[in-house]
């Protein structure tokens, strides 16, 4: 089992490779980098809320804090990207942490409707700033911006960079890679803690919660841990984010997006190894598809997560298990018929 | 023999794989005192529930008065005349003793004859007319079970199923809980009594099944119980 | 002095409208563990169905509203069976049914907002806050008679499902439900015809909540959302499916929030919020009211 995943990992990871090179055109490696930066995004929510049970709605609020941040530090210390991602990441934490301080005692019901109310919170203190920040006077005073741009957004904060060592044709491949490897660390991060005493622990009090309770078993602990160990992550791809498009803006903390989200972690299967990437794909996928209907994009994505949810809760890589599974038995009693 | 109010037969029944009734039949005729007897745990409440219609029997059938009630919706079972008070009473915490017995004759076929029927009730139970605006979550063990009890006669039906009448009161409220069953079954009412505690009912039932692992191991009299001195023994703990 | 009345005046039409809002959502809450997502969606449609119909057939505002409260329930019911009324027997159906109905007001939303993007109102029935033939002075801070009129209709529907709720039989089907689902399944009770009946309920409340909103604020596809949420936090105050404790949590958000907005500045409203109900709830983490949870056994 841990076998066929890691031939799966190394075939998959062969092919995000070599696919820049294949001949595609840019705007496919566009997407696709966009699509791992998502995967990770969607990979550490599913560590909280399918791994951890937490029911977290504030992972897009996480993101959007980490790709903030990395703008404000970039704009307005004059900091590198590159040294801006780590403290971004870093940020994210502390803020997820007091999140999850703050959920920590609460039931899974009313964790969702606070982490939705600090999302909408943050959206709301960012649209309705617009008073000139002072630390945007010098540049010019007719167009000064307030301090995280208000409902225009915010740029000016640099790049990864890559334009200066690739040049002005190749630098998104030095985006696309980047973005790959952070979704590499993340896939390997998530696989790690399924597998550690953390998961352990979390797989022990999903199946039978007195028991591990009785054993010892601290949810608290690690449920903070998670909490604040999947931040780290979710903010750098926010930081990445913002370093791929040279902006940020209030779109980042605003429903749609976490909609868009949702849907990935839906469809994949909330709680499945595979599901965040599976869930990343086949919505990137569809929203190449269907790229002319775009005004309908927000309509297909709700019906989408709704039916999801009444016919496939456990998302097309619990389909794909359970299809699998029955596959298995059929095959094993034909060979059992077979050599009686 | 006449067909029986209610008939189960070879019941099968279990939570997530696990089977907790195994090939259960069960005769209940019209006026007679069925009674369950076997510890806890061993599927008695299961097969109240799934005669009740709040759990789906996963084969067998349940017949009432010859037509199939298994599979049924319970708000459609208790419809039909088989009323269930279930294992720790579950009253309505927040409603007050007048209005849970209002609750128990909430079927049309019963809401018009409240007013009158209640006042029986309240001669049976006294003490519940002298707490019919007290929250039912305020009352005292005792008084929950016969607010449950009183309840569930409000519904009347043809059946009326009792779950542990017993558990967990003290032995002067059980003594006054068993006069009523019996009095219950001296006006004719066909009853289907689950119990833990062979000494209640031994006098009692028409008929006792002993339930054990999920299966019927033993059924007779009271007398017959008395003087099977094995079975006493193994199942019920001499 | 002026400022005190000013915060009671916007703080009690902000909390009759959270009320209607928040009863609906607590009753879903407490008849079967639904929280409708959904629920803000269908305050939005409440104000634009009363806004269509007085609009196209010329009808008053006061006859118009009662209208989309119909309306409004006719979607709730929608609501049910094309997400709940599938998901009941669903392990996990507390969450389930928060995403599936997060993805159908999503939906919803963005339906409205394709469809009626042109039927958009600049506050439509607000009324200017000078003094004038709508309005009387209370010390210096001139009220305006409709706000009477928000506060009044508040009080007379939230009387009325009081009323509902305990001395009628479906209403007492609908407490029961909430109480003891099994039990009032053994009763007789149509469980599933309770949880409809409580959706259209709350949904009209919702109606004429989101009508109240379009009192003060742009009738838009998006307009429901912001209070979606404050109701919510309202129900999370108060402890899910603590009902009256739900009114009080109304009437105590709204009153923050006016504090806020008038002392401090608008938008930090729906922080002081937040910021107050995650004190609530560090504090006495099953609501504001104690840890007596009133509708659930």
């Amino acid at each position: 089992m841990k076998y066929r995943d890691l031939i799966i990992f190394a075939i998959l990871l062969a092919i995000a490779i070599a696919f820049p090179w294949m001949g595609v055109k840019r705007y496919l490696i566009a997407s696709a980098l966009i699509m791992f930066c998502y995967a990770t995004v969607v990979s550490q929510w599913n560590l909280v809320f399918g791994i951890a049970g937490i029911f977290s709605l504030a992972q897009v609020a996480i993101f959007a804090f980490g790709a903030y941040t990395t703008a404000v530090l970039g704009r307005y210390m004059d900091l590198t990207l590159w040294y801006a991602f780590p403290i971004a990441g870093l940020a994210g934490m502390v803020f997820s942490f007091f999140v999850g301080l703050a959920c920590l005692r609460m039931r899974g019901i009313y964790v969702a409707l606070l982490t939705l109310a600090i999302s909408q919170v943050m959206f709301v203190l960012i649209q309705t700033d617009s008073a000139c920040s002072p630390l945007n006077q010098r540049d010019n005073p007719a167009t000064c911006v307030s301090f995280t741009g208000g409902a225009q957004g915010l740029g000016g904060f640099g790049s990864f960079g890559w334009r200066d060592v690739l040049g002005g044709r190749n630098w998104i491949l030095g985006d696309y890679y980047t973005m790959l490897a952070l979704l590499v660390v993340a896939l390997i991060f998530t696989a790690a803690v399924t597998q550690s005493r953390i998961g352990l622990a979390f797989k022990a009090l999903r199946d039978n919660e007195e028991l591990a309770r009785s054993r010892g078993v601290s949810v608290f602990k690690y449920q903070l841990i998670v909490f604040a160990a999947s931040a780290f992550l979710t903010a750098m791809a926010g930081g990445f984010y913002a370093a791929h498009f040279g902006a940020v803006g209030s779109n980042l903390v605003a429903f749609p997006l976490l909609l868009f989200l949702i849907s990935m972690l839906v469809v994949g299967g909330i709680g499945k190894a595979w599901g965040p990437l599976l869930g990343a794909f086949l919505l990137m996928a569809a929203d190449e598809v269907f790229k002319e209907f775009s005004d309908w994009r927000n309509i297909g994505l709700g019906m989408i997560v709704l039916v999801f949810m009444i016919f496939l809760p456990e998302g097309v890589a619990g389909a794909i298990e359970a299809v699998s599974k029955r596959a298995t038995r059929l095959w094993t009693a034909l060979r059992r018929r077979s050599s009686a | 023999m006449a067909e029986p109010l209610l008939a189960i037969h070879n019941l099968h029944a279990g939570y997530e794989g696990q089977n907790v009734l195994k090939d259960v039949s069960l005769d209940v005729p019209e006026g007679a005192l069925i009674t369950l007897l076997g510890p806890n745990g061993h599927g008695k409440t299961t097969l109240l529930k799934c005669i009740a219609g709040l759990m789906k029997p996963s084969g067998g059938r349940i017949e009432l008065a010859g037509r199939r009630i298994d599979g049924a919706e319970a708000e459609r079972v208790v419809d039909l005349g088989v009323v269930l008070i279930p294992q720790g009473d579950m009253l309505f915490p927040e409603m007050s003793v007048y209005d849970n017995l209002k609750m128990g004759a909430y079927l049309p076929r019963v809401r018009k004859t409240f007013s009158e029927e209640v006042e029986k009730i309240y001669t049976i139970l006294p003490r519940l007319k002298e707490r019919t605006t007290q929250l039912a979550r305020t009352l005292s063990g005792g008084e929950r079970r016969m607010l449950a009890i009183g309840r569930g006669l409000l519904s009347g039906g043809r059946i009326l199923m009792i779950d542990e009448p017993s558990l967990g009161l003290a032995p002067i409220v059980i003594d006054q809980i068993y006069e009523i069953i019996t009095d219950l079954k001296a006006s004719g009412r066909t009853i289907l009594l689950v119990e833990e505690n062979a000494s209640r009912i031994i006098d009692l039932a028409d008929r006792i099944h002993l339930l054990d692992t999920g299966q019927i191991v033993w059924a007779g009299g009271g007398e017959e119980l008395q003087s099977n001195q094995q079975i006493l023994e193994t199942y019920l703990g001499g | 002095m002026n400022f005190f009345i000013q915060i009671i005046v916007s703080g009690l039409t902000f909390g009759a409208m959270y009320a209607l809002a928040a009863l609906g959502l607590a009753l879903v809450w407490g008849a079967f563990n639904m929280l409708n997502m959904a629920h803000g969606i269908i305050m939005t449609l409440g104000a634009y169905y009363a806004l269509l119909w007085a609009e196209i057939w010329g009808l008053p505002l006061f006859f118009a509203a009662p209208f989309a409260a119909i309306c409004g329930g006719g979607f709730g019911v929608l609501v049910y069976f094309i997400s709940a009324h599938w998901m009941l027997r669903q392990r996990n159906f507390e969450v389930t049914i928060i995403i599936a109905t997060f993805g159908l007001g999503m939906a919803a939303e963005a339906g409205l907002l394709k469809f009626l993007r042109e039927e958009f109102r600049t506050a439509p029935y607000s009324q200017p806050l000078s003094l004038g033939a709508d309005s009387f002075l209370v010390g210096d801070v001139p009220v305006s008679y409709q706000r009477i009129v928000v506060w009044a209709v508040a009080l007379v529907l939230i009387m009325l499902v009081g009323l509902f709720l305990t001395r009628t039989n479906a209403g007492r089907a609908i407490r029961a439900t909430a109480q003891s689902r099994d039990a009032a399944r053994l009763m007789g009770i149509p469980v599933k015809r309770v949880y409809v009946m409580v959706l259209a309920l709350a949904s009209g409340l919702a109606a004429i909540s989101g009508i109240m909103l379009s009192s003060f604020k742009d009738v838009h596809p998006l307009m429901g959302g912001d209070p979606l949420l404050k109701a919510f936090i309202v129900i999370v105050l108060a402890g899910l499916g603590n009902i009256t404790g739900a009114l009080y949590a109304a009437l105590l958000v709204g009153m923050v929030e006016a504090t806020v907005k008038v002392l401090v500045a608008d938008k930090y409203g729906f922080t002081a919020i937040l910021v107050l109900v995650i004190a609530a709830l560090i504090w006495r983490p099953a609501g504001l009211f104690g840890q007596r949870v009133v509708a659930r056994q």
